[in-house]
């Protein structure tokens, strides 16, 4: 059996799955209860938990791509045990690969000796616990200086209000920023007729199904029109795809 | 109230924080233990000084972005589990956005450390199974020349599109700064890492709000 898929492998692994679910089900528990000492309704609960689901499901696939990506060179189970903690996408393949290719290798092909193999697990740990290191001593500060700055009287709030709807907006510009004029290290998703078209469509489905839900009192179907709108998106790319020639979809201006 | 169940939510942030990390590091020592191949030091530190220079600087960038947004559960739970830009954030966002709550309010609290809950475990279980089940299959579906490749490959602009446009629509005003700063930063810098884009266009964002708010154009 390979030593990178044996059972002392998937135990570890299963230790990892099981922490990580078992610290999200205490902080899920500990906010239900505060949610209803605060008043909110139950039914908003329930369509938190449903449109959350719904929305992790196609990102959550996408990662489970990358596990099989780099199952090639590292066997599957510890690129799993990776992308269950700390792990993202960007960060794990350039970890693996930098290792990788220090040791004279290539992600492509399957690593063979043990001290390699180890090598890889420590540089993917060591490179990534950066933020776990720094927030027991920080998160709580800035936090409470950003709470105490913004409910300080009625005009920092709205103030506050504004300034966090900016951050919002900093964020998914970025992503827009991509989709107009990024490009990616390996040439895969650069900015091009794709990036652009799936962009608007989802946009523009977005728009259409608030608009429908507000036109027939939709209530029941607002929260889930964030996720129907990505998968339209989603449904769009494979459309085009399919339907437009080679040279069009393939376009890129980056 | 507010200061005791923010106090009590960092307690217990920081105690899963320190498990996380504990646990995280115990992975290779059990896999060097097990398999008595510890690594080159020499090898292992000319591949960290490279990550490390990357990742950690990187990270602070993160920290800073990232905690005033994911609400206090939320940013412990989301820098445990991971995935965070394409992931974890969005969802929050979303959910704080759909219950109609602010962020930095215990009621933004609550929602997003739930939304962000309920994701890492989502995303858990479809990392498993898919692992254990489906791994044989996957690549049939990813796979260059499957119909289903263009719609993983293409998850972000979809998600964002989708978050972003109901925003949009909202604050209007806000938009056109960040986005064309963005835009401009990577002409001259193609493939820099949305991680740090995401820096510079929410310090955009942020400065032009303050701009419209000053002019009382908000």
């Amino acid at each position: 059996m390979d030593f990178k898929e044996n059972t002392f492998m998937y135990a570890i692994a299963l230790c990892v799955v099981a922490f990580v679910t078992l610290q999200s089900v205490f902080f899920i528990v500990k906010s239900w209860k505060h949610a209803k000492e605060l008043g909110i309704k139950k039914e908003t609960l329930k369509n938190t938990v449903v449109s959350s689901i719904l929305f992790t499901v196609a990102p959550a696939i996408s990662i489970l791509a990358t596990v099989i990506v780099l199952a090639n060179a590292l066997g599957i189970v510890l690129p799993w045990i990776r992308l269950t903690v700390i792990g993202n996408l960007a960060y794990e393949t350039t970890a693996a690969q930098t290792a990788v290719e220090a040791m004279g290798g290539t992600l492509t092909s399957s690593i063979a000796d043990h001290q390699q193999f180890s090598t890889v697990a420590w540089a993917m740990t060591i490179g990534s616990v950066a933020p776990l290191l720094m927030l027991p001593f920080v998160c709580k500060k800035l936090q409470s200086k950003i709470g105490s700055a913004v409910n300080k009287n009625e005009n920092a709030a709205k103030l506050g209000d504004a300034i966090s709807a900016a951050a919002f907006i900093g964020i998914i510009s970025a992503f827009i920023a991509r989709a107009i004029a990024g490009t990616t290290s390996d040439g895969v998703g650069n900015a091009g007729f794709m990036s652009i078209s799936v962009l608007i469509v989802a946009m523009v489905a977005m728009v259409i199904l608030e608009t429908i839900c507000k036109k027939f009192n939709l209530e029941k179907l607002r929260p889930f029109t964030m996720p129907i709108a990505m998968f339209i998106g989603m449904g769009a790319a494979m459309l085009f795809e399919a339907v437009l020639p080679a040279n069009i979809t393939d376009f890129v201006w980056r | 109230m507010q200061k005791n169940y923010f106090d009590r939510v960092h307690r217990w942030g920081i105690l899963w924080n320190i498990g996380a990390l504990l646990m995280l590091l115990s992975i290779p020592v059990a896999i060097s233990v097990y398999y008595n191949a510890w690594p080159e030091l020499s090898v292992l530190w000319s591949v960290l000084s490279k990550l490390m220079l990357l990742y950690w600087v990187t990270a602070v960038i993160e920290v800073i972005t990232y905690v005033p947004m994911l609400g206090a559960g939320g940013t412990y739970l989301s820098f445990v589990t991971g995935n965070i830009t394409n992931l974890k954030l969005p969802v929050g966002l979303a959910a704080m956005e759909n219950a109609k709550v602010r962020a930095n309010t215990e009621e933004g609290e609550v929602i997003s450390t739930i939304a962000i809950g309920v994701s890492s475990i989502t995303t858990t279980i479809i990392i498993a199974v898919g692992v254990l089940a489906f791994s044989p299959v996957l690549p049939l579906i990813t796979a260059e020349g499957s119909a289903f490749k263009p719609a993983f490959e293409w998850v972000l602009p979809a998600l964002f599109g989708a978050l972003g446009a109901s925003y949009f629509a909202k604050h209007w005003k806000l938009v056109p700064l960040p986005v064309i700063v963005g835009v401009i930063v990577l002409i001259f810098s193609p493939t820099m890492g949305v991680g740090t884009l995401m820096f510079v266009t929410i310090v955009a964002a942020v400065l032009g709000a303050f701009g419209l708010y000053k002019a009382k154009k908000l």
